[in-house]
């Protein structure tokens, strides 16, 4: 056979919930699985170093998810407010 | 195993064929979930692999949430190349408020015939109950994106 080269297909990763979306940490795992791949024939090293640095980059998007979420409910409080829904406008920034 | 990850053969004889365009503004191309035992509709079972040529609904999960039989649009990142490989990818697809539990899915043509692409094998059963159903897609690189030609 004169085999001029190869097809191959990639590995999805899946993620689920239950009784809601996602949560901020898996959200997070995601955004850093997408920024972050490390070859497992990097050496030993190499891969130390990138795994740390994945796990600091994870705990950074942790944080910005959650603040980003929380702003995000303190702009639809705001606008709940503004539109005399004062009872809807608490429930969600007690959530 | 009744689901097995693979690119189809059927998919790499219409590459030659040109039957599949990946450019942005090219085919429509869905994904559709699968189930292995009673996960599916009617508690059937999905066989899929290199040999499948086309979407088929034996084995597929039940419509749920923003589901729908017959898989969920995919927005395609346009083909390119690196070193002596090229390569196609997919931005990532999420069906929310959805009771699923699905085995593996199923890439296919929707503008053409149904004609399918590859089989994605998630190894295990992936459950969502009432919450969202995610995949995530490999970076669009020449070691991971989902279609590579080396």
């Amino acid at each position: 056979m004169f085999d001029l080269g190869t097809s191959s297909v990639g590995s999805v990763n899946v993620m689920t919930s239950d009784k809601g979306g996602l949560t901020n940490e898996q959200v997070a795992d995601l955004a850093v699985d997408k920024i972050v791949s490390i070859s497992d024939e990097a050496p030993a090293h190499i891969r130390q170093q990138a795994n740390q640095f994945r796990e600091h980059l994870k705990k950074v998007m942790y944080h910005y998810l959650l603040l980003a979420r929380k702003e995000e409910r303190g702009s639809i409080v705001h606008i709940l407010r503004s539109n005399g829904q004062k009872e809807m406008a608490e429930y969600i920034r007690r959530l | 195993m009744a689901i097995a990850q693979a690119m189809c053969t059927s998919f790499k004889k219409e590459l030659m064929l040109a039957t599949h365009n990946f450019a942005t503004n090219g085919n429509a191309f869905k994904l559709a979930l699968f189930a292995e035992g009673s996960g599916g509709k009617s508690s059937t079972t999905a066989t899929l692999g290199a040999a499948t040529t086309a979407f088929v609904t034996t084995g597929e999960v039940a419509s749920s949430g923003t589901y729908a039989t017959g898989g969920g649009a995919l927005t395609k990142v346009a083909p390119n190349t690196s070193g002596t490989t090229a390569f196609t990818d997919f931005a990532d697809l999420s069906f929310t408020t959805a009771t699923i539990t699905a085995m593996g899915a199923l890439i296919y043509n929707d503008t053409n015939s149904n004609k399918s692409v590859c089989v994605l094998d998630f190894s295990s059963n992936k459950t969502s109950t009432s919450g969202t159903f995610t995949i995530q897609f490999p970076t669009a690189d020449a070691s991971n994106a989902i279609i590579r030609i080396a």
